[in-house]
Protein backbone atom coordinates (compact mmCIF):
# COMPACT_ATOMS: atom_id res chain seq x y z
CA UNK A 1 0.00 0.00 0.00
CA UNK A 2 1.22 3.43 -0.81
CA UNK A 3 0.27 7.19 -1.13
CA UNK A 4 2.32 7.79 -4.24
CA UNK A 5 1.74 11.31 -6.49
CA UNK A 6 0.41 9.90 -9.77
CA UNK A 7 0.88 11.42 -13.35
CA UNK A 8 -2.11 11.74 -15.39
CA UNK A 9 -0.39 11.27 -19.16
CA UNK A 10 -3.40 9.85 -20.86
CA UNK A 11 -6.87 11.01 -20.63
CA UNK A 12 -9.88 9.48 -22.84
CA UNK A 13 -13.39 10.37 -23.60
CA UNK A 14 -15.41 7.50 -24.05
CA UNK A 15 -18.57 8.96 -24.93
CA UNK A 16 -21.02 10.72 -22.81
CA UNK A 17 -19.94 10.32 -19.27
CA UNK A 18 -16.93 7.59 -19.31
CA UNK A 19 -13.66 8.18 -19.33
CA UNK A 20 -10.06 6.71 -19.08
CA UNK A 21 -7.14 8.06 -17.46
CA UNK A 22 -3.85 6.33 -17.59
CA UNK A 23 -1.84 7.24 -14.73
CA UNK A 24 2.11 7.02 -13.90
CA UNK A 25 2.34 5.08 -10.60
CA UNK A 26 5.33 3.02 -10.51
CA UNK A 27 4.80 1.77 -6.68
CA UNK A 28 1.01 1.35 -7.09
CA UNK A 29 1.07 -0.25 -10.46
CA UNK A 30 3.87 -2.42 -9.33
CA UNK A 31 2.01 -4.05 -6.34
CA UNK A 32 -1.54 -4.12 -7.96
CA UNK A 33 -3.62 -6.87 -8.49
CA UNK A 34 -7.21 -7.53 -10.49
CA UNK A 35 -9.47 -6.62 -8.67
CA UNK A 36 -7.54 -4.18 -6.12
CA UNK A 37 -8.75 -0.61 -6.20
CA UNK A 38 -7.23 3.28 -5.04
CA UNK A 39 -8.28 5.99 -3.32
CA UNK A 40 -7.65 9.02 -5.21
CA UNK A 41 -7.89 12.80 -4.42
CA UNK A 42 -9.66 14.50 -6.70
CA UNK A 43 -9.05 18.06 -5.61
CA UNK A 44 -6.00 19.34 -3.29
CA UNK A 45 -8.42 21.58 -1.69
CA UNK A 46 -10.62 20.31 1.53
CA UNK A 47 -14.03 20.05 -0.25
CA UNK A 48 -14.36 17.82 -0.92
CA UNK A 49 -13.01 16.44 1.62
CA UNK A 50 -12.74 12.49 1.09
CA UNK A 51 -10.67 10.59 -1.60
CA UNK A 52 -13.03 8.52 -3.44
CA UNK A 53 -12.48 4.92 -4.92
CA UNK A 54 -11.67 3.38 -8.20
CA UNK A 55 -11.40 0.06 -8.91
CA UNK A 56 -7.96 -0.21 -11.54
CA UNK A 57 -9.15 -1.09 -14.80
CA UNK A 58 -5.63 -2.74 -15.76
CA UNK A 59 -2.33 -1.97 -14.28
CA UNK A 60 1.06 -1.95 -16.70
CA UNK A 61 3.28 -0.77 -14.52
CA UNK A 62 4.35 1.66 -14.33
CA UNK A 63 0.91 2.90 -15.05
CA UNK A 64 -2.25 1.96 -14.17
CA UNK A 65 -5.62 2.86 -15.89
CA UNK A 66 -8.81 4.32 -14.29
CA UNK A 67 -12.55 3.80 -16.04
CA UNK A 68 -14.86 5.67 -14.66
CA UNK A 69 -18.61 7.19 -15.29
CA UNK A 70 -19.35 10.64 -14.28
CA UNK A 71 -21.96 10.69 -11.21
CA UNK A 72 -21.39 13.04 -9.11
CA UNK A 73 -19.09 15.77 -7.69
CA UNK A 74 -15.67 14.07 -7.36
CA UNK A 75 -16.09 12.08 -10.99
CA UNK A 76 -16.47 15.14 -12.32
CA UNK A 77 -13.51 16.76 -10.90
CA UNK A 78 -11.43 13.96 -11.84
CA UNK A 79 -12.56 13.93 -15.57
CA UNK A 80 -11.14 17.31 -15.99
CA UNK A 81 -7.81 16.73 -15.10
CA UNK A 82 -5.46 16.87 -17.63
CA UNK A 83 -2.04 15.59 -19.07
CA UNK A 84 0.28 16.44 -16.74
CA UNK A 85 -1.38 16.80 -13.53
CA UNK A 86 -0.82 15.17 -10.50
CA UNK A 87 -3.35 13.26 -8.40
CA UNK A 88 -2.68 11.96 -4.68
CA UNK A 89 -3.66 8.38 -4.90
CA UNK A 90 -3.51 5.54 -2.12
CA UNK A 91 -3.52 1.93 -3.24
CA UNK A 92 -3.72 -0.56 -4.31
CA UNK A 93 -6.62 -1.25 -1.58
CA UNK A 94 -8.71 -4.30 -0.62
CA UNK A 95 -8.24 -8.16 -1.89
CA UNK A 96 -8.46 -9.39 -5.49
CA UNK A 97 -9.74 -12.15 -7.20
CA UNK A 98 -8.58 -15.73 -6.66
CA UNK A 99 -6.56 -17.54 -8.98
CA UNK A 100 -7.87 -20.33 -10.21
CA UNK A 101 -5.64 -22.28 -12.34
CA UNK A 102 -6.96 -24.41 -15.05
CA UNK A 103 -10.78 -23.74 -14.42
CA UNK A 104 -13.05 -22.34 -16.48
CA UNK A 105 -14.12 -18.96 -15.52
CA UNK A 106 -17.67 -17.00 -16.39
CA UNK A 107 -16.74 -13.26 -16.01
CA UNK A 108 -19.90 -11.09 -15.74
CA UNK A 109 -19.74 -7.27 -15.94
CA UNK A 110 -22.48 -5.15 -15.73
CA UNK A 111 -22.14 -1.61 -17.01
CA UNK A 112 -18.82 -0.62 -15.28
CA UNK A 113 -18.47 -3.60 -13.16
CA UNK A 114 -16.06 -4.51 -16.18
CA UNK A 115 -13.82 -2.97 -13.80
CA UNK A 116 -12.12 -5.69 -11.82
CA UNK A 117 -12.91 -8.67 -14.26
CA UNK A 118 -10.82 -6.58 -17.01
CA UNK A 119 -7.48 -6.58 -15.89
CA UNK A 120 -8.69 -10.57 -14.89
CA UNK A 121 -9.60 -11.08 -18.48
CA UNK A 122 -6.09 -9.58 -19.50
CA UNK A 123 -4.01 -11.48 -17.29
CA UNK A 124 -5.59 -14.87 -16.80
CA UNK A 125 -7.04 -15.48 -20.95
CA UNK A 126 -4.20 -16.54 -22.16
CA UNK A 127 -3.33 -19.49 -19.33
CA UNK A 128 -7.44 -20.24 -19.10
CA UNK A 129 -10.86 -20.24 -21.17
CA UNK A 130 -12.69 -17.30 -19.44
CA UNK A 131 -15.97 -16.98 -20.99
CA UNK A 132 -16.90 -12.95 -20.96
CA UNK A 133 -20.68 -11.92 -20.25
CA UNK A 134 -20.69 -8.01 -20.37
CA UNK A 135 -24.03 -6.17 -20.28
CA UNK A 136 -25.06 -2.59 -19.88
CA UNK A 137 -28.68 -0.04 -20.84
CA UNK A 138 -26.98 0.67 -24.49
CA UNK A 139 -23.67 0.34 -26.57
CA UNK A 140 -23.54 4.22 -24.79
CA UNK A 141 -22.47 2.10 -21.42
CA UNK A 142 -20.30 -0.72 -22.68
CA UNK A 143 -17.15 0.72 -24.03
CA UNK A 144 -13.55 -1.30 -24.10
CA UNK A 145 -15.54 -4.26 -26.89
CA UNK A 146 -12.06 -3.57 -28.95
CA UNK A 147 -10.06 -4.47 -25.90
CA UNK A 148 -11.85 -7.07 -24.89
CA UNK A 149 -11.93 -8.57 -28.43
CA UNK A 150 -8.49 -8.35 -28.63
CA UNK A 151 -7.77 -10.71 -25.60
CA UNK A 152 -7.85 -14.63 -26.14
CA UNK A 153 -11.10 -15.03 -24.52
CA UNK A 154 -12.49 -18.13 -24.73
CA UNK A 155 -15.63 -17.08 -25.34
CA UNK A 156 -17.57 -13.53 -25.11
CA UNK A 157 -21.39 -12.59 -24.83
CA UNK A 158 -22.75 -9.05 -25.31
CA UNK A 159 -26.22 -8.06 -24.10
CA UNK A 160 -27.92 -4.21 -24.04
CA UNK A 161 -31.31 -3.47 -22.59
CA UNK A 162 -31.90 -2.00 -25.51
CA UNK A 163 -30.46 -3.47 -28.47
CA UNK A 164 -28.16 -1.08 -29.30
CA UNK A 165 -25.29 -3.66 -29.22
CA UNK A 166 -24.92 -7.18 -29.03
CA UNK A 167 -28.38 -9.17 -27.81
CA UNK A 168 -31.39 -7.34 -26.50
CA UNK A 169 -31.81 -7.87 -22.84
CA UNK A 170 -30.59 -7.89 -19.34
CA UNK A 171 -27.10 -9.50 -19.29
CA UNK A 172 -28.99 -12.07 -16.43
CA UNK A 173 -31.06 -13.23 -19.27
CA UNK A 174 -28.81 -15.05 -21.13
CA UNK A 175 -27.18 -16.36 -18.10
CA UNK A 176 -29.09 -20.00 -18.18
CA UNK A 177 -28.26 -20.53 -21.67
CA UNK A 178 -24.40 -19.87 -20.98
CA UNK A 179 -24.11 -22.02 -17.85
CA UNK A 180 -25.64 -24.88 -19.45
CA UNK A 181 -23.28 -24.35 -22.96
CA UNK A 182 -20.30 -23.59 -21.67
CA UNK A 183 -20.46 -25.35 -18.09
CA UNK A 184 -18.37 -22.84 -15.87
CA UNK A 185 -16.30 -23.73 -12.82
CA UNK A 186 -16.08 -20.70 -11.59
CA UNK A 187 -18.05 -17.32 -11.75
CA UNK A 188 -16.58 -13.54 -11.30
CA UNK A 189 -18.71 -10.78 -11.06
CA UNK A 190 -19.12 -6.92 -10.92
CA UNK A 191 -21.99 -4.54 -11.58
CA UNK A 192 -25.25 -2.96 -10.14
CA UNK A 193 -26.66 -4.69 -7.00
CA UNK A 194 -29.81 -5.61 -8.59
CA UNK A 195 -27.76 -7.38 -10.93
CA UNK A 196 -25.82 -9.23 -8.25
CA UNK A 197 -28.84 -10.04 -6.08
CA UNK A 198 -30.56 -11.50 -9.32
CA UNK A 199 -26.94 -13.71 -9.98
CA UNK A 200 -26.70 -14.46 -6.44
CA UNK A 201 -30.15 -16.54 -6.45
CA UNK A 202 -29.40 -17.74 -10.26
CA UNK A 203 -26.36 -19.14 -9.02
CA UNK A 204 -27.60 -20.44 -5.80
CA UNK A 205 -28.31 -23.82 -6.84
CA UNK A 206 -25.29 -24.20 -8.90
CA UNK A 207 -22.09 -25.79 -7.90
CA UNK A 208 -19.71 -23.14 -8.93
CA UNK A 209 -17.79 -21.30 -7.20
CA UNK A 210 -18.73 -17.75 -7.16
CA UNK A 211 -17.24 -14.29 -6.05
CA UNK A 212 -18.53 -11.11 -6.68
CA UNK A 213 -16.50 -7.56 -6.50
CA UNK A 214 -18.27 -4.57 -4.27
CA UNK A 215 -18.62 -1.05 -4.33
CA UNK A 216 -19.58 0.93 -1.65
CA UNK A 217 -19.51 4.49 -0.31
CA UNK A 218 -15.78 4.35 1.13
CA UNK A 219 -13.97 6.91 3.93
CA UNK A 220 -10.22 5.94 3.52
CA UNK A 221 -10.28 2.80 2.01
CA UNK A 222 -7.90 1.13 4.08
CA UNK A 223 -10.57 -0.31 7.10
CA UNK A 224 -9.88 2.32 9.34
CA UNK A 225 -13.17 4.46 9.50
CA UNK A 226 -15.97 1.45 8.81
CA UNK A 227 -18.11 3.47 6.75
CA UNK A 228 -18.62 1.00 3.99
CA UNK A 229 -19.74 -1.99 5.80
CA UNK A 230 -22.26 -4.27 4.00
CA UNK A 231 -23.97 -7.21 5.36
CA UNK A 232 -22.92 -10.75 5.28
CA UNK A 233 -25.43 -13.72 4.88
CA UNK A 234 -24.16 -14.38 8.92
CA UNK A 235 -26.21 -11.14 9.71
CA UNK A 236 -22.52 -9.17 10.70
CA UNK A 237 -21.25 -6.46 8.92
CA UNK A 238 -17.79 -6.86 6.30
CA UNK A 239 -15.54 -4.14 5.87
CA UNK A 240 -16.20 -3.86 1.86
CA UNK A 241 -12.53 -1.62 1.39
CA UNK A 242 -10.28 -4.32 3.55
CA UNK A 243 -12.16 -6.90 3.84
CA UNK A 244 -13.13 -7.04 0.35
CA UNK A 245 -14.15 -5.60 -2.46
CA UNK A 246 -14.22 -9.09 -3.44
CA UNK A 247 -16.18 -12.03 -1.48
CA UNK A 248 -17.79 -15.20 -2.05
CA UNK A 249 -21.18 -14.49 -3.68
CA UNK A 250 -22.74 -16.86 -1.21
CA UNK A 251 -20.90 -14.77 1.73
CA UNK A 252 -23.48 -11.73 1.32
CA UNK A 253 -26.68 -11.21 2.32
CA UNK A 254 -28.41 -9.65 -0.71
CA UNK A 255 -32.15 -7.65 -0.52
CA UNK A 256 -34.68 -10.00 -1.75
CA UNK B 1 14.83 24.21 16.57
CA UNK B 2 11.84 24.75 18.41
CA UNK B 3 10.78 22.99 21.46
CA UNK B 4 7.55 20.54 20.47
CA UNK B 5 6.94 19.07 23.53
CA UNK B 6 3.96 19.58 25.99
CA UNK B 7 3.29 18.93 29.64
CA UNK B 8 0.20 17.50 30.32
CA UNK B 9 1.02 17.90 33.96
CA UNK B 10 0.98 13.56 34.36
CA UNK B 11 3.17 13.26 31.69
CA UNK B 12 5.46 15.08 29.18
CA UNK B 13 4.77 14.28 25.36
CA UNK B 14 7.29 15.01 22.82
CA UNK B 15 4.93 16.55 20.37
CA UNK B 16 1.45 17.79 20.86
CA UNK B 17 0.02 15.76 18.20
CA UNK B 18 -2.63 12.73 18.56
CA UNK B 19 -4.55 10.92 16.13
CA UNK B 20 -8.16 10.82 17.42
CA UNK B 21 -10.15 7.96 18.74
CA UNK B 22 -12.08 6.17 15.74
CA UNK B 23 -9.61 8.06 13.26
CA UNK B 24 -6.89 5.89 13.50
CA UNK B 25 -7.84 1.90 14.02
CA UNK B 26 -5.46 0.17 16.20
CA UNK B 27 -2.32 2.14 15.38
CA UNK B 28 -1.14 -0.35 13.31
CA UNK B 29 -3.15 0.31 10.30
CA UNK B 30 -1.19 3.44 9.50
CA UNK B 31 2.32 2.01 10.10
CA UNK B 32 3.11 1.96 6.22
CA UNK B 33 2.44 5.33 6.04
CA UNK B 34 4.58 6.97 9.62
CA UNK B 35 6.94 5.67 11.72
CA UNK B 36 4.22 5.83 14.83
CA UNK B 37 7.18 6.63 17.24
CA UNK B 38 6.69 10.67 15.25
CA UNK B 39 3.50 11.26 17.01
CA UNK B 40 3.07 12.25 20.59
CA UNK B 41 0.74 9.80 21.59
CA UNK B 42 -2.44 8.14 20.10
CA UNK B 43 -5.58 7.10 20.60
CA UNK B 44 -7.09 3.78 19.30
CA UNK B 45 -10.70 3.35 18.48
CA UNK B 46 -13.23 3.41 21.20
CA UNK B 47 -13.78 -0.17 23.03
CA UNK B 48 -17.01 -1.45 25.24
CA UNK B 49 -16.45 -5.00 27.01
CA UNK B 50 -18.17 -7.14 24.07
CA UNK B 51 -17.62 -6.42 20.34
CA UNK B 52 -20.13 -4.51 18.84
CA UNK B 53 -21.37 -4.49 15.36
CA UNK B 54 -21.95 -0.36 14.75
CA UNK B 55 -24.56 0.57 13.38
CA UNK B 56 -26.33 -0.22 10.22
CA UNK B 57 -25.07 1.57 6.76
CA UNK B 58 -24.89 3.86 5.65
CA UNK B 59 -22.70 5.51 7.64
CA UNK B 60 -21.30 7.90 6.54
CA UNK B 61 -22.25 11.44 4.31
CA UNK B 62 -19.58 13.65 2.59
CA UNK B 63 -20.78 17.89 3.60
CA UNK B 64 -18.47 20.66 2.86
CA UNK B 65 -14.72 20.27 3.98
CA UNK B 66 -16.36 17.94 6.58
CA UNK B 67 -17.88 14.08 6.72
CA UNK B 68 -21.21 13.24 9.34
CA UNK B 69 -20.99 9.69 10.58
CA UNK B 70 -22.81 7.34 12.15
CA UNK B 71 -20.39 4.20 12.71
CA UNK B 72 -21.83 3.75 16.07
CA UNK B 73 -18.63 2.31 17.94
CA UNK B 74 -17.95 -0.67 16.02
CA UNK B 75 -15.08 -3.05 17.52
CA UNK B 76 -14.04 -6.47 18.53
CA UNK B 77 -14.24 -6.24 22.41
CA UNK B 78 -11.72 -5.66 25.29
CA UNK B 79 -10.42 -9.55 25.01
CA UNK B 80 -8.95 -9.11 21.35
CA UNK B 81 -8.24 -5.37 21.79
CA UNK B 82 -5.87 -6.65 24.62
CA UNK B 83 -3.97 -8.66 22.32
CA UNK B 84 -3.91 -5.77 19.74
CA UNK B 85 -1.97 -3.20 22.63
CA UNK B 86 0.70 -6.31 23.31
CA UNK B 87 1.24 -5.98 19.57
CA UNK B 88 1.32 -2.26 19.61
CA UNK B 89 2.97 -1.61 22.14
CA UNK B 90 6.37 -3.68 21.13
CA UNK B 91 5.84 -1.84 18.03
CA UNK B 92 6.02 1.68 19.18
CA UNK B 93 7.50 4.06 22.24
CA UNK B 94 4.60 6.36 21.62
CA UNK B 95 2.53 6.43 24.70
CA UNK B 96 -0.78 4.81 23.85
CA UNK B 97 -4.17 5.99 24.84
CA UNK B 98 -7.10 3.92 25.11
CA UNK B 99 -10.98 4.98 24.57
CA UNK B 100 -13.17 3.95 26.95
CA UNK B 101 -16.46 2.90 26.11
CA UNK B 102 -19.84 1.67 28.73
CA UNK B 103 -23.59 1.00 27.48
CA UNK B 104 -23.61 1.57 31.58
CA UNK B 105 -21.39 3.25 34.44
CA UNK B 106 -21.13 -0.01 35.39
CA UNK B 107 -19.07 -1.08 32.04
CA UNK B 108 -17.03 2.49 31.76
CA UNK B 109 -15.53 1.33 35.19
CA UNK B 110 -15.03 -2.29 34.13
CA UNK B 111 -13.85 -1.34 30.70
CA UNK B 112 -11.24 0.94 32.26
CA UNK B 113 -9.82 -1.27 35.07
CA UNK B 114 -8.90 -3.57 32.37
CA UNK B 115 -6.69 -1.52 30.44
CA UNK B 116 -5.22 0.61 33.31
CA UNK B 117 -3.77 -2.82 34.18
CA UNK B 118 -1.74 -3.09 31.26
CA UNK B 119 2.08 -1.60 31.14
CA UNK B 120 1.39 -1.43 27.81
CA UNK B 121 -0.96 1.45 28.05
CA UNK B 122 -0.38 5.12 29.32
CA UNK B 123 -3.67 7.10 30.05
CA UNK B 124 -7.46 6.27 28.99
CA UNK B 125 -9.87 8.84 27.21
CA UNK B 126 -13.00 8.13 28.61
CA UNK B 127 -15.76 8.58 25.78
CA UNK B 128 -18.76 9.80 27.53
CA UNK B 129 -19.38 11.98 24.23
CA UNK B 130 -20.05 9.77 21.02
CA UNK B 131 -23.59 11.20 19.62
CA UNK B 132 -23.64 7.80 17.72
CA UNK B 133 -24.87 4.99 20.06
CA UNK B 134 -28.09 5.80 21.48
CA UNK B 135 -31.09 7.34 19.27
CA UNK B 136 -30.91 11.50 19.45
CA UNK B 137 -27.39 11.16 20.17
CA UNK B 138 -27.63 11.15 24.13
CA UNK B 139 -24.79 10.46 25.61
CA UNK B 140 -23.27 11.08 29.54
CA UNK B 141 -21.49 14.33 28.87
CA UNK B 142 -24.89 16.09 27.89
CA UNK B 143 -25.21 15.98 31.48
CA UNK B 144 -22.63 17.39 34.58
CA UNK B 145 -23.97 15.52 37.31
CA UNK B 146 -23.82 12.43 35.70
CA UNK B 147 -20.53 13.40 34.11
CA UNK B 148 -19.48 13.57 37.60
CA UNK B 149 -20.90 10.17 38.90
CA UNK B 150 -19.39 8.46 36.21
CA UNK B 151 -15.85 9.86 36.18
CA UNK B 152 -15.85 9.50 39.74
CA UNK B 153 -16.20 6.17 39.35
CA UNK B 154 -13.63 5.33 37.12
CA UNK B 155 -11.34 7.42 38.66
CA UNK B 156 -11.66 4.70 41.60
CA UNK B 157 -11.07 1.91 39.27
CA UNK B 158 -7.67 3.13 37.90
CA UNK B 159 -4.48 3.93 39.13
CA UNK B 160 -3.72 5.51 35.58
CA UNK B 161 -4.42 9.37 34.10
CA UNK B 162 -7.91 9.92 33.06
CA UNK B 163 -8.54 12.03 29.80
CA UNK B 164 -12.43 13.12 29.76
CA UNK B 165 -13.53 12.91 26.64
CA UNK B 166 -16.35 15.84 26.03
CA UNK B 167 -19.36 16.28 23.76
CA UNK B 168 -20.13 19.68 22.07
CA UNK B 169 -23.26 18.98 22.45
CA UNK B 170 -23.75 19.84 26.19
CA UNK B 171 -26.00 22.50 26.56
CA UNK B 172 -23.33 23.89 28.80
CA UNK B 173 -19.64 22.71 27.66
CA UNK B 174 -18.19 24.61 30.47
CA UNK B 175 -20.42 23.14 33.53
CA UNK B 176 -19.63 19.37 32.48
CA UNK B 177 -16.07 19.89 32.08
CA UNK B 178 -15.84 21.31 35.70
CA UNK B 179 -17.68 18.71 36.64
CA UNK B 180 -15.59 16.54 35.18
CA UNK B 181 -12.31 18.23 37.04
CA UNK B 182 -13.77 18.58 40.32
CA UNK B 183 -14.71 14.72 39.83
CA UNK B 184 -11.21 13.82 39.51
CA UNK B 185 -10.18 13.93 35.34
CA UNK B 186 -6.80 14.83 34.97
CA UNK B 187 -7.22 16.42 31.76
CA UNK B 188 -9.99 16.97 28.92
CA UNK B 189 -10.31 15.97 25.57
CA UNK B 190 -12.77 18.17 23.07
CA UNK B 191 -14.86 18.19 21.05
CA UNK B 192 -16.39 15.27 19.99
CA UNK B 193 -18.51 15.55 16.90
CA UNK B 194 -21.46 17.67 16.61
CA UNK B 195 -24.61 16.57 15.97
CA UNK B 196 -26.00 17.37 12.48
CA UNK B 197 -28.90 15.82 10.01
CA UNK B 198 -28.08 14.84 6.89
CA UNK B 199 -31.42 14.27 4.25
CA UNK B 200 -31.96 11.92 1.34
CA UNK B 201 -34.27 14.47 -0.70
CA UNK B 202 -35.39 11.49 -2.96
CA UNK B 203 -36.52 9.31 -0.12
CA UNK B 204 -37.40 12.33 1.83
CA UNK B 205 -36.14 10.50 4.95
CA UNK B 206 -33.02 10.90 6.81
CA UNK B 207 -30.01 9.49 5.12
CA UNK B 208 -29.04 7.62 8.93
CA UNK B 209 -30.65 4.73 10.60
CA UNK B 210 -29.88 6.53 13.69
CA UNK B 211 -31.43 10.24 12.19
CA UNK B 212 -28.71 12.29 13.62
CA UNK B 213 -25.08 11.84 13.34
CA UNK B 214 -21.85 13.51 13.94
CA UNK B 215 -19.94 15.94 11.88
CA UNK B 216 -16.41 16.63 11.72
CA UNK B 217 -13.76 17.51 9.60
CA UNK B 218 -12.78 21.12 8.58
CA UNK B 219 -15.79 22.26 8.49
CA UNK B 220 -16.30 22.47 12.41
CA UNK B 221 -12.65 24.19 13.17
CA UNK B 222 -14.02 27.67 14.16
CA UNK B 223 -16.91 26.35 16.27
CA UNK B 224 -14.16 23.86 18.27
CA UNK B 225 -12.04 26.07 18.89
CA UNK B 226 -14.42 28.79 20.20
CA UNK B 227 -15.48 25.86 22.94
CA UNK B 228 -11.91 25.03 23.59
CA UNK B 229 -11.33 28.47 24.24
CA UNK B 230 -14.04 28.69 26.45
CA UNK B 231 -13.25 25.29 28.38
CA UNK B 232 -9.37 25.72 29.24
CA UNK B 233 -10.21 29.84 30.35
CA UNK B 234 -11.95 27.97 33.27
CA UNK B 235 -10.13 24.85 33.89
CA UNK B 236 -7.17 24.19 35.75
CA UNK B 237 -6.39 20.66 34.26
CA UNK B 238 -4.80 20.30 30.73
CA UNK B 239 -7.31 20.53 27.52
CA UNK B 240 -6.50 18.44 24.92
CA UNK B 241 -8.06 20.27 21.57
CA UNK B 242 -9.62 18.76 18.59
CA UNK B 243 -11.92 19.43 15.73
CA UNK B 244 -11.25 19.96 12.05
CA UNK B 245 -7.00 20.28 12.18
CA UNK B 246 -5.61 19.90 9.15
CA UNK B 247 -2.42 22.13 9.33
CA UNK B 248 0.40 22.95 11.56
CA UNK B 249 -1.35 26.47 11.52
CA UNK B 250 -4.15 24.78 12.97
CA UNK B 251 -2.62 23.50 15.45
CA UNK B 252 -1.08 26.69 17.05
CA UNK B 253 -4.53 27.95 16.60
CA UNK B 254 -5.42 25.55 19.44
CA UNK B 255 -2.62 26.06 21.60
CA UNK B 256 -3.25 29.59 21.69
CA UNK B 257 -6.19 29.63 22.79
CA UNK B 258 -5.27 27.48 25.40
CA UNK B 259 -4.80 23.74 24.58
CA UNK B 260 -2.40 21.30 26.04
CA UNK B 261 -2.20 19.28 22.94
CA UNK B 262 -4.28 18.70 20.24
CA UNK B 263 -6.00 15.39 18.59
CA UNK B 264 -6.32 15.48 14.69
CA UNK B 265 -9.41 12.72 13.21
CA UNK B 266 -10.69 13.44 10.25
CA UNK B 267 -7.76 14.54 7.91
CA UNK B 268 -6.49 10.49 9.00
CA UNK B 269 -9.10 9.22 6.55
CA UNK B 270 -8.40 11.70 3.66
CA UNK B 271 -4.45 11.63 3.89
CA UNK B 272 -2.79 8.68 6.13
CA UNK B 273 0.22 10.40 6.30
CA UNK B 274 -1.21 13.91 7.54
CA UNK B 275 0.88 13.53 11.01
CA UNK B 276 4.18 13.46 9.17
CA UNK B 277 3.13 16.62 7.03
CA UNK B 278 1.50 18.37 9.95
CA UNK B 279 4.55 17.94 12.18
CA UNK B 280 6.93 19.37 9.68
CA UNK B 281 4.45 22.55 8.98
CA UNK B 282 3.93 23.14 12.99
CA UNK B 283 7.94 23.08 13.02
CA UNK B 284 8.09 25.75 10.26
CA UNK B 285 5.52 27.86 11.25
CA UNK B 286 6.94 27.77 14.73
CA UNK B 287 9.90 28.87 12.78
CA UNK B 288 8.36 31.23 11.10
CA UNK B 289 6.55 32.96 13.85
CA UNK B 290 9.64 32.56 16.09
CA UNK B 291 8.10 30.86 18.21
CA UNK B 292 10.64 28.60 20.33
CA UNK B 293 8.44 26.75 22.45
CA UNK B 294 4.71 25.93 22.70
CA UNK B 295 4.46 26.76 26.03
CA UNK B 296 5.46 29.92 25.03
CA UNK B 297 2.51 30.89 23.18
CA UNK B 298 0.23 28.37 24.87
CA UNK B 299 -3.34 30.51 26.08
CA UNK B 300 -1.73 33.73 25.44
CA UNK B 301 -4.63 34.45 22.67
CA UNK B 302 -5.39 38.22 23.00
CA UNK B 303 -8.94 39.52 22.83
Amino acid sequence: MQDESGRIEETRCLGENYYLLKINTPLIAREAKPGNFVMVRVSPSLDPLLRRPFGILQSDPPHIWLYFQVKGRGTTLLKNHQCGDRLDILGPLGNFFPELPGKKILLIAGGRGIVPLFGYAKTHAAQQPLVLLYGGRSAADLHLLAELGAMPLHKSHIFSEDGSCGEKGLLTSGLEKIITEQRPDATMACGPEAMLAALAKMLKAKKMENYVSLEAMMGCGFGVCHSCVVTAADGRYRKVCDEGPVFPLEEIRWPT
Amino acid sequence: MADLSVDLGFCRLKNPLIPASGTFGYGEEFSPFMDLDILGALVLKGIYKDARPGNPPPRLCETPAGLLNSIGLAGPGADELQNVIRHLGAATRTPIIVNVCGQDDGEFAEVAAIFAAMPEVAMLELNISCPNVKKGGVCPAQDDKHTFRLVKLVKAHINKPLIVKLSPNAVDIVAVARSAQEAGADALSLVNTFLGLAVDLEKRRPVFANTLAGLSGPAIKPLALKLVWEVCRQVRIPVIGMGGITSGRDVLEYILVGAAAVQFGTVNFCEPAAAVRILAELEKEMERLQINSLAEIKGKLQV
